[in-house]
């Protein structure tokens, strides 16, 4: 099942990882074989966002990505976020909005942000930004703070 | 941009830090599966686990094994772990087992062979009454429970009206879909059986998981992770059971995770419903109300009187009715059992009555909201059922919502409509807890025994109580949790009581401390706390004494002084004397809301497009704005769910066939439009500095404003929940 030795940058370390299954998807490899646990498991079907990382900064639902297909890639979780000074802010801008409740959602939120901040000129609307965070789901805020926490990283961003 | 002060959690679940039951891992832990029933309803030949055991590594537990792992205790004959003869539901958990990897655990689970005879299912409350409101539900072997009252002269009323208006209504079910599924790790030791879960009430599933397996509840501790979402999903126990076996027979720690999947087929939600309604008016004003409830509550056994006998008030209304009859029959189907979800079925009574009374005031030719507004319950009012309404600001909150509905009205384009909802409810002060506060020279801790479900209720709202008591800022006050073995009993963070129950026993246990402190430094007037020179100072009138003084050598030795506090509510009364059959249920107190609405409908597609959205709440003293204000706007957002897309589906043979996040939609960040908040105060409730509960309230009055506003844009008189495009599109063109 294993297709030899797997190799990733994680938060910018290397790692090699033996005995990966080729059908094995992103989010296992980081919860159970590296202990990155604030990606979380939520419907494992892209239809939550709860899962969502960057792999080279665009925003990836890692429950959809086989772990293999990303083997050379740099891949950021939310324990890398504050190396990336877009991530620190955007991660900032939730915590000081309190745009969170229960907070399974919100690594998601935060990774996914930061990754369609990273990709967007200034200029481009904040409607736009919005639309695009429409696959993250979140049943806690009704997305009142989360737009507030998006509105201040999109203000702030360095 | 103005920023409120962050929620004590905020750094710690925006960095992703925050360590949910899915995400625990004990050394040496296995990983559970369940083995689920293949049918709805089926006659068990045998669940044969030879195979699964087979497999290196595996345990297997089912029905023949309980007295073994239990030491021969008898469990609870009507909620067995397992079934022994037959299966009632689809999915239902026939075994379990439990392997290293998750991969090998779903393998097992496979290998285990239930040989069952399949028996017909029982689908819908439509094939078992097919020609309900119009026939009687009687005496059917398939009602579970049974609720009937009356008041007054129903029948003369009726024969003297000028108008009546019969309609009836159906509501979908709906899942709570918090975003963490389900998950624990069980440890058992020895004879103390540990797990560590995702719970709404730590001590519910405690009591639960004692009476389940037939262990004595001081030989089970409840360790509650922080919860990742709840809505009513997370009060119960529902995986804990399993993984206590399992890591019983494995004699290491087991965790056992649903997926997403699961969540929706084993969910305990609500279920589909039809409301027969009919009014008698007489010189304007309502005469009698008849009110029928048919309610799918599947299997359920715990939940089927209560889902009755409570939400049948409800579907009365906040309203005036000299003379009523109501019935409800609790109706047993081949589905999951009924439970909890966000002020369980009060959405769907309200937009069923509010729809109804809607349709009334149009018939008489009178304004609806005025019609409402003259038939509101006032404080002093007696309620149908003979209760004495306590202090009540939903007749404020609707002439506030009449504004600002009138002002959109003026301010709409044309497809655009405005409607107005109310909800009224009652919230869960009754349920009792108990607190322990100790006071350092530092700090003050509030030690409890609830996990936060991400309302704030709990971190925010208990610490606000807190302050508000001793004048101490929030910034030196800690509260703490400790599992059921170590932290004072609560009942549970639900039925938006944690608050007004849980925070009157923080409340009182801080009282009994200020007034030991006052002994201790003498002088006359209220003991107050503040901070001085980093250290934390007892005032009483103009003396001042620094904590660090006051204590004796123990109260050092032991972290502070402490202090106890209990709230035991009592609710009302209702006259007796009107229940003919079943129980009815007393409110603890009288809160509500009303919404208003803007709609933009398009008639040919019959698409629903909320423009913006206003609500008016009585929370009786607002003890935290930031987290009653992110109460309001989360529970909005789910009503808004519950009005337009949110409807699991149930296929012939008793099958869930939307179960997933993609066919299940719940509301995304576009559909949500912009909220303007705003609490009445002045109308004081049961809980602590007069405050009400605020966890539940804001869904309730969604599915009626929305579909008020549906109405007024020209989208039709729509019935039946959710207001799909189908339904409103139906409705505007009927045939």
């Amino acid at each position: 099942m294993s297709d030899g030795s797997l190799r990733l940058s994680v938060n910018g370390r290397e790692v090699v990882l033996d005995g990966v299954p080729s059908d094995e998807r992103l989010l296992d490899t980081l919860r159970w074989r590296l202990g990155l646990r604030g990606t979380k498991e939520g419907c494992r079907t892209g239809g939550c966002g709860a899962c969502t990382v960057l792999v080279d900064r665009q925003s990836t639902l890692s429950c959809l990505a086989l772990a293999h297909e990303l083997a050379g890639r740099s891949v950021t979780t939310i324990e890398g976020i504050d190396v990336d000074p877009l991530g620190r802010t955007v991660r900032s801008a939730f915590e000081r909005t309190g745009a969170l409740q229960c907070g399974y959602c919100t690594p998601g939120f935060v990774m996914a942000l930061t990754g369609l901040l990273a990709e967007r000129e200034r200029a481009s609307s904040f409607d736009e930004l919005l639309e695009d965070l429409g696959g993250n789901l979140c049943r806690c805020t009704g997305y009142a703070a989360i737009v507030r926490a998006a509105a201040l990283a999109r203000q702030e961003r360095p | 941009m103005s920023v409120a002060p962050p929620r004590p959690d905020a750094a710690l679940k925006a960095a992703g830090r925050a360590v949910f039951a899915t995400d625990l891992e004990l050394p040496g832990m296995l990983w559970g599966a369940l083995v689920l029933a293949p049918v709805a309803h089926g006659r068990i030949r045998s669940v044969d686990l030879a195979g699964a055991r087979a497999l290196e590594g595996v345990v297997a537990v089912g029905h023949a094994d309980l007295a073994r792992l239990t030491g021969g205790l008898s469990g609870d004959a009507e909620r067995p772990a397992f079934p022994r003869d037959a299966v009632t539901y689809r999915h239902q958990p026939v075994a379990a087992v439990a392997a290293p990897t998750l991969e090998r655990a779903r393998a097992a689970a496979r290998a285990v062979t239930v040989a069952v005879d399949e028996l017909e299912a029982l689908a819908s409350l439509e094939s078992i009454f097919p020609d309900w409101p119009g026939s009687e539900a009687g005496r059917s072997p398939h009602v579970a429970a049974h609720v009937r009252a009356r008041k007054g002269d129903v029948e003369a009323a009726f024969r003297e009206a000028e108008l009546v208006v019969r309609e009836t209504y159906r509501t979908a079910s709906v899942h709570q879909v918090a975003l963490e599924p389900h998950a624990c790790v069980a440890d058992v030791r020895d004879d103390r059986w540990t797990v560590h879960t995702s719970t709404q009430s730590p001590f519910g599933v405690r009591e639960d998981t004692a009476s389940i397996l037939g262990v004595p509840e001081s030989s089970i501790v409840v360790d509650g992770t922080w919860v990742g979402g709840g809505f009513g999903g997370k009060g119960a126990s529902l995986l804990e059971p399993y993984a206590l076996l399992l890591s019983r027979e494995a004699r290491r720690p087991v965790r056992l995770a649903l997926t997403y999947r699961e969540e929706f087929l084993l969910g305990r939600t609500t279920l589909p419903s039809v409301v027969r309604l009919e009014t008698a008016v007489r010189s304007g004003q309502i005469s009698a109300r008849r009110v029928r409830l048919l309610l799918d509550v599947g299997t359920s056994l715990p939940g089927r009187d209560f889902a009755t006998g409570y939400s049948i008030g409800f579907l009365l209304g906040p309203y005036r009715t000299p003379a009523f009859e109501v019935e409800g029959y609790a109706v047993r189907t081949n589905k999951p059992p009924f439970g909890p979800h966000r002020a369980p079925f009060a959405p769907q009574c309200a937009f069923a009555v509010e729809s109804h009374l809607e349709e009334v005031a149009h018939r008489l030719g009178v304004d609806p909201l005025a019609f409402k507004s003259d038939h509101l319950w006032r404080e002093g009012d007696s309620t149908p059922f003979g209760q004495r309404v306590l202090p009540f600001g939903l007749g404020e909150a609707l002439g506030r919502a009449r504004e600002t509905a009138a002002r959109w009205t003026r301010e709409a384009p044309p497809g655009h409509g405005v409607g107005v909802g109310v909800g009224f409810w009652s919230t869960g002060t009754g349920a009792g807890g108990e607190a322990r506060l100790r006071l350092s020279p530092t700090d003050l801790t509030i030690v409890q025994g609830e996990r936060e479900i991400g309302s704030g209720s709990v971190i925010v709202g208990l610490a606000a109580v807190a302050e508000r008591r001793s004048g101490l800022p929030r910034e030196r006050i800690r509260v703490a949790y400790e599992d059921t073995a170590h932290a004072p009993f609560d009942s549970g963070v639900f039925g938006s009581r944690t608050v007004g129950a849980l925070g009157r026993a923080v409340d009182e246990a801080l009282v009994t401390l200020l007034g030991r402190l006052a002994e201790r430094v003498g002088g006359a007037g209220p003991p107050t706390l503040a901070v001085e020179n980093d250290e934390i100072v007892v005032r009483v009138g103009s003396t001042e004494r620094p904590i660090a003084e006051l204590l004796t050598d123990a109260e050092r030795e032991a972290g502070g002084l402490e202090a106890e506090g209990k709230h035991y509510g009592r609710g009302g009364t209702i006259d007796e004397s009107l229940v003919l059959d079943g129980t009815f249920y007393a409110y603890t107190d009288f809160t509500g809301a009303a919404h208003v609405a803007e709609v933009a409908v398009d008639p040919e597609t019959g698409t629903v497009r909320l423009v913006r959205y206003a609500a008016f709440h009585d929370v009786g003293t607002v003890v935290d704005a930031a987290s009653a204000r992110a109460q309001v706007e989360g529970g909005v957002a789910m009503g808004i769910g519950t009005a337009l897309t949110e409807e699991a589906i149930w296929s012939d043979d008793a099958r869930l066939e939307n179960a997933g996040l993609v066919d299940y939609r719940i509301p995304t960040l576009g559909e949500v439009p912009p909220l303007e908040v705003t609490f009445v105060s002045g109308h004081a409730g049961a809980g602590p500095f007069g405050a009400k509960g605020l966890g539940e309230p804001p869904i309730i009055p969604v599915p009626a404003a929305i579909a008020s506003a549906v109405r007024a844009a020209g989208g039709g008189h729509v019935t039946e929940l959710p207001l799909t495009p189908e339904r409103v599109a139906r409705a505007v063109k009927p045939h």
